[in-house]
């Protein structure tokens, strides 16, 4: 970029200097090929993108510490029935409704308080995320929460043990979280819960703890990530002023209940105070689900985070190693099942396939054919992965732990048969307490943090991934034609200008060459100056929600409807201060010009918007790339078109007009909910209701799509429109 | 008049910007980003070094602050002031904001004189047809409101560090020397370099200022032309060195920087002097002490550099401005203001711990040359560069320090870009400079 757009001034000014360095003259070169060179560019990066179930490599445990399976379990079957007991337990409490949870939490208390554990209840608020400006990329311990009003009925209670390890000096820890819903124990809850235990009092005999363990036992009735991310803000920020006070003063009765229930001598607000181990070092949220699997138990590994993160990727791997090599399980991670069954998918693989096996043929060490099958599935995968990623919302609660730079993944087990079956109900705990046992040994015996695998990968398989380093490629093949086609626009009047110059100039004018040059240099500050203002109303649109959010009694349509008007409206008073964007004329700039300059200013601000973003959240800025590029490429006015032969016309005017739709972002989500549910269920609010789940999340998709994908279709438009 | 009156309104419009940014300072946090607060420009520090010294104890116990005791007399007690329901460090805040308006003022009536005394030297030339023939704008008003819109500037002076101060301090001594008040130009300079040291090297511009006169075309153009006509006493004053205010300004800057050092050995008579105060800011500046990250190129270097080679690196580092120092001042002679601009860019890349404050800065003296710059290239290209790094450093660092996904290369690599796009503003602008003021000869010589 830099020397392509480095060059864009140089080769009109400097006529006297008769052999330019290489460097120059390649640039030279692309710029003026440049649409060529952007079409190479661009199919080379889709063709990138399909090749990346191929190119994925098998994943490796990375980091030599950890060694994974080198020890036997000593999970037995005396633990299994110490979970039994507790599942038991917890299924034969008389459950009303009212005091449900804490009933259970009372129970869990009693049996961690056996094993000699530190045990608290953590109560939590939850606090729903409304949309506020500073919460997009603040970092926890700077964010700043706004005091809401506390009410008991969004209350719950975390039940939370730690074991101090006998060999360690308390300055780590590693979590183990089971999540259970306190109002609707289920039996699957209930076996987490009792697996969770038996591991918890297998580690609490153990002489091998070099870190502390620490077991949250999370109440997820108002979601499994609102009760853990409550518990690690609090582990993290600790508040000593107002929590428990508040606390106390508004809902009395649940914690009178809490505090006779459990000791009646010692007082309950011995188990309220918030204790603590040390540095969290790692994560494991475990369920159980009552799936009933075709052919093996099955573990599902789900591990984006907010914003497309990613824990570290060893992770994964000792957990895949450990579930397949050890427990002969079924490993898989999300699928998108809609793309299985898709025919050209299968016939691009069928592709791929022929011709790795064509080059196997040629030479016999080149082995980069995979089957279709695999590249159907892979792609699954991959596409699944990419979604969530792009999504930027997690998809469970270990997403809280990776704000706080934790490494955290959900293991959901699922078994074979009926969880109710007595006999196979302990084998399966068996498997799954050695699993869980195997990897807290592994991550045990960590030195220093997770750091030496990668942290920016995707999925292609729960053994399989595709590095930073493969799926930057596509990226980069895709956005190249930005700055290269900017230059060319930018640098293309500037030739046609000087050479006009040439023919007709009077060797006097000397000061006519100084204004008009001068004019040359400075030519894109009205174009700059549109752009801007066209940003500009893009920040006022992404605050409006804010606006919007303290009406009283709104539906998703008519707040989509206020946010559509609001936006309109604020761009024609943008337009009435600023003045509008075809006002500026001035004599020896055409009007051909004058779209080309704003068309290169409007590009370089898209690829710096996508480079951007793809730093942020890469797989946003794939799919982005997707539909902006071949936007800004195409743009040209529809008024102007006219020179070129009528086909050419024709596809450039109906190119620009579909890319016109389904670049606007309401426009292609409607489109794509229409498609996959059928166009009879999509309404005019779903925007907004998805807008709303991306700002609660703090995704920076939400950013993306208002300040960089809403600007350029808009400047876009003004191309199109173009006089 | 209707001009007049647009200017005030964009000028009150940026004031109003500012007041409204400093209301809501929890969100923004531009206090704590590295890039506008370094540990040398800090108001965090300077707090904590004021609140050192009201416990008894030297400011520059603890390493935290690193500026001059005049500005801790000045500001802290600033610092310690609360309002109820307002954000702390308001009343500084408030006195940043006014020191912007004062800057861009400064910046303003300089450029105004800079413009009206090259006009003058034009008309000198005969060169009128200059004039006429291009639109020529009105720098001042240009300069003062790059400076006052500029987001840096912004940044710089919502979030709390000192560099409004130094900015005011430099601008006051450019203004000072155009004007030819030299007891105001020697006092901006102390000022600016007790502040911060690298102003320092504006005693060339800023002799060549009083000596020469503001900005005009090259010398040998009014040699060359009026030897014929009517003698050497009929030059104007750019074309004689006059000796007088210079001695005046150096007079005076020994005045000065006296009445400094006797305020801050006062200030800190019980904490070990003003050799501590050489040691701990200065030293602090040349030794580069703290390798937190910021957008400068050094903190990465000397982080890595073995430690037997690192005096060896330090003075290579620092001897490296002053190695451009004496070639651009013979070049540039005629243009003293340029030269100051070309000296502020170069420092602001190369000193130890740069902010966006400096770039700020030489933003808007790049605007008092908006007409001969005209034909500057790269003119585009260096606009979006500006505004990825500004946009980049931020992510890199999220990506580095609190996602830790990324490594202190991510960051560092923005840096160097930075440094990049400082280098080709330099070279660009003065080819640029140089190659207007070969126009103008071949445009003499041609009537």
């Amino acid at each position: 970029m830099a020397t392509a757009d480095a060059n864009a001034g140089v080769p009109s000014s400097q006529p006297s200097n008769p052999k330019p360095r290489p460097i120059v003259r390649i640039g030279t070169f692309l710029i003026s090929h440049s649409a060529l060179f952007s079409l190479i560019c661009c199919a080379a990066g889709i063709l990138a993108l399909f090749l990346l179930p191929v190119l994925a490599k098998n994943t490796y445990v990375s980091e030599n510490a950890l060694m994974p399976g080198s020890a036997n379990p000593m999970f037995s079957n005396h633990d299994t029935m110490e979970a039994n007991r507790l599942v038991k337990d917890i299924m034969d409490l008389k459950l009303s409704s009212g005091i449900a949870g804490i009933e259970i939490s009372n129970l869990l208390g009693k049996y961690m308080r056996e094993r000699d554990a530190d045990v608290y209840h953590h109560n939590f608020h939850v606090q729903k995320n409304q949309f506020h400006l500073g919460n997009f990329f603040s970092d926890s311990s700077y964010s700043w929460h706004m005091k809401e009003n506390r009410s008991c009925s969004q209350y719950g209670i975390n039940t939370v043990a730690i074991i101090r390890a006998p060999r360690g000096d308390g300055k780590e820890a590693i979590v183990l979280v089971s999540p259970y819903n306190s109002t609707n124990i289920r039996l699957s809850d209930a076996l987490s819960l009792g697996l969770s235990y038996s591991i918890f009092s297998l580690l609490s005999r153990v002489n091998w703890l070099a870190k502390d363990i620490i077991w949250l036992a999370a109440d997820s009735q108002y979601g499994e990530y609102a009760s853990v991310a409550a518990w690690l803000k609090d582990y993290h920020n600790p508040s000593f002023l107002d929590s428990d006070k508040s606390d106390d003063c508004t809902c009395p009765e649940s914690n009178a209940l809490l505090s006779s229930k459990g000791q009646p001598n010692t007082g309950g607000s011995r188990f309220n105070v918030f204790r603590h181990a040390g540095t969290l070092a790692a994560a494991l949220v475990f369920k159980v689900v009552d799936g009933k699997e075709e052919t093996k138990d099955t573990l599902s590994i789900y591990a984006e985070a907010s914003n497309g993160q990613m824990p570290n990727l060893d992770l994964i791997n000792i957990v895949n190693y450990l579930a397949v090599h050890r427990q002969g399980l079924h490993v898989k991670v999300a699928k998108l099942y809609s793309v299985l069954n898709s025919a050209w998918l299968r016939t691009v693989g069928q592709i791929f396939e022929f011709i790795g096996k064509t080059a196997k043929i040629v030479n016999p060490q080149w082995g980069f054919g995979i089957s279709a099958a695999d590249y159907v599935e892979g792609t699954a995968t991959l596409a699944s992965s990419i979604y969530y990623q792009a999504l930027g919302i997690p998809t469970g609660s270990h997403g809280a732990f990776r704000d706080y730079q934790i490494d955290a993944i959900t293991l959901e087990m699922s078994p074979r048969f009926s969880l109710y079956n007595e006999v196979r109900r302990l084998d399966f705990l068996l498997r799954g307490g050695r699993l869980l046992e195997g990897v807290i040994r592994s991550v045990n015996n960590l030195l220093e943090k997770f750091h030496q695998s990668f942290f920016l990968y995707l999925l292609s398989a729960p053994s399989k991934f595709v590095s930073v380093g493969i799926y930057m490629i596509a990226f980069m093949l895709l956005i190249i034609p930005l700055p290269m086609v900017a230059a060319s626009l930018y640098s293309g009047p500037n030739k046609r200008e000087s050479s006009a110059r040439t023919n007709n100039e009077n060797p006097d004018t000397a000061a006519a060459i100084v204004t008009s040059s001068g004019s040359k240099s400075w030519k894109w500050l009205h174009a700059a100056k549109v752009v801007f203002v066209v940003h500009l109303w893009a920040g006022l649109v992404s605050l409006i929600p804010y606006l919007i959010n303290q009406l009283p009694e709104r539906t998703p349509t008519a707040c989509m409807l206020v946010w559509v008007l609001l936006s309109f409206v604020s761009l024609i008073i943008l337009y009435w201060i600023a003045g509008s964007p075809y006002s500026y004329k001035i004599s020896h700039q055409s009007p051909n010009m004058e779209w080309a300059i704003l068309k290169a200013v409007m590009i370089s601000v898209a690829s710096i918007g996508l480079g951007l973003m793809s730093i942020i959240n890469y797989a946003t800025a794939q799919i982005g790339a997707i539909f902006m590029v071949p936007m800004c490429l195409l743009a040209h006015p529809l008024k102007h078109a006219g020179n070129a032969g009528k086909l050419r016309v024709l596809s450039l005017t109906t190119s620009n007009m579909v890319l016109a739709v389904i670049g606007f972002p309401p426009a292609a989500l409607l489109l794509v909910k229409g498609w996959l549910e059928g166009f009879d269920g999509v309404s005019f609010g779903d925007f907004w209701i998805w807008a709303e789940t991306l700002w609660t999340w703090n995704s920076a998709t939400y950013l993306y799509l208002v300040l960089i994908q809403l600007p350029c279709w808009v400047l876009c438009m003004h191309i199109l429109l173009h006089p | 008049m209707a001009k007049l009156r647009r200017f005030w309104g964009w000028a009150i419009a940026s004031m109003l910007f500012r007041l409204a940014l400093i209301y809501f300072p929890r969100n923004l946090n531009f206090g704590f980003r590295p890039e506008i607060a370094t540990p040398v420009t800090s108001l965090r520090r300077l707090a904590e070094g004021y609140w050192l010294k009201q416990s008894s104890m030297s400011p520059y116990a603890g390493s935290m602050y690193h500026g001059s005791p005049l500005l801790l007399s000045l500001l802290g007690p600033l610092t310690a002031k609360r309002f109820e329901g307002q954000p702390s460090h308001i009343a500084c805040s408030l006195l940043f904001v006014v020191a912007d308006l004062v800057t861009a003022m400064l910046i303003r009536t300089t450029g105004q004189y800079l413009q009206s005394a090259y006009s003058q030297s034009l008309k000198h030339l005969n060169l009128m047809r200059h004039l006429e023939a291009s639109a020529f704008h009105p720098a001042g008003d240009i300069a003062a409101l790059i400076y006052l819109w500029n987001p840096l500037t912004v940044a710089a002076c919502v979030g709390s560090s000192t560099s409004p101060i130094e900015n005011m301090m430099v601008a006051l001594s450019l203004y000072g020397a155009c004007l030819g008040l030299s007891p105001l130009a020697a006092f901006g300079w102390v000022a600016a370099t007790h502040l911060s040291l690298y102003p320092a090297i504006l005693i060339i511009p800023v002799i060549l200022l009083l000596g020469y006169g503001p900005d005009s075309p090259p010398r040998k153009l009014f040699l060359g032309r009026n030897f014929g006509s009517s003698g050497y006493e009929s030059l104007p004053q750019a074309c004689h060195f006059s000796w007088r205010p210079a001695v005046y300004f150096i007079l005076w800057a020994s005045i000065w920087s006296f009445f400094v050092l006797v305020l801050c050995s006062i200030s800190l008579m019980q904490y070990g002097g003003l050799f501590e105060m050489f040691r701990r800011t200065y030293g602090f500046i040349l030794a580069i002490e703290d390798l937190s990250p910021n957008i400068g190129v050094l903190w990465y270097f000397f982080a890595e550099v073995f430690d037997f080679f690192r005096d060896f690196f330090l003075i290579v580092f620092h001897v490296n401005i002053m190695f451009m120092i004496l070639p651009l001042a013979m070049r540039l002679n005629h243009r003293p203001c340029f030269l100051a601009f070309v000296y502020i860019a170069i420092s602001s890349m190369l000193k130890s711990y740069p902010s966006v404050g400096d770039s700020a800065l030489y933003f808007a003296l790049l605007g008092w040359f908006v007409n001969e710059l005209a034909d500057m290239k790269c003119s585009f290209f260096l606009l979006c560069g500006y505004v990825g790094v500004t946009l980049l450093s931020p992510v890199m660092h999220n990506l580095w320090i609190w996602r830790g996904t990324g490594n202190a290369n991510f960051y560092y690599a923005t840096a160097m870009a930075y440094a990049c796009l400082q280098i080709i503003l330099v070279v660009e602008s003065v080819s640029a400079m140089l190659h207007h003021d070969r126009t103008m000869k071949k445009s003499i010589s041609q009537s």
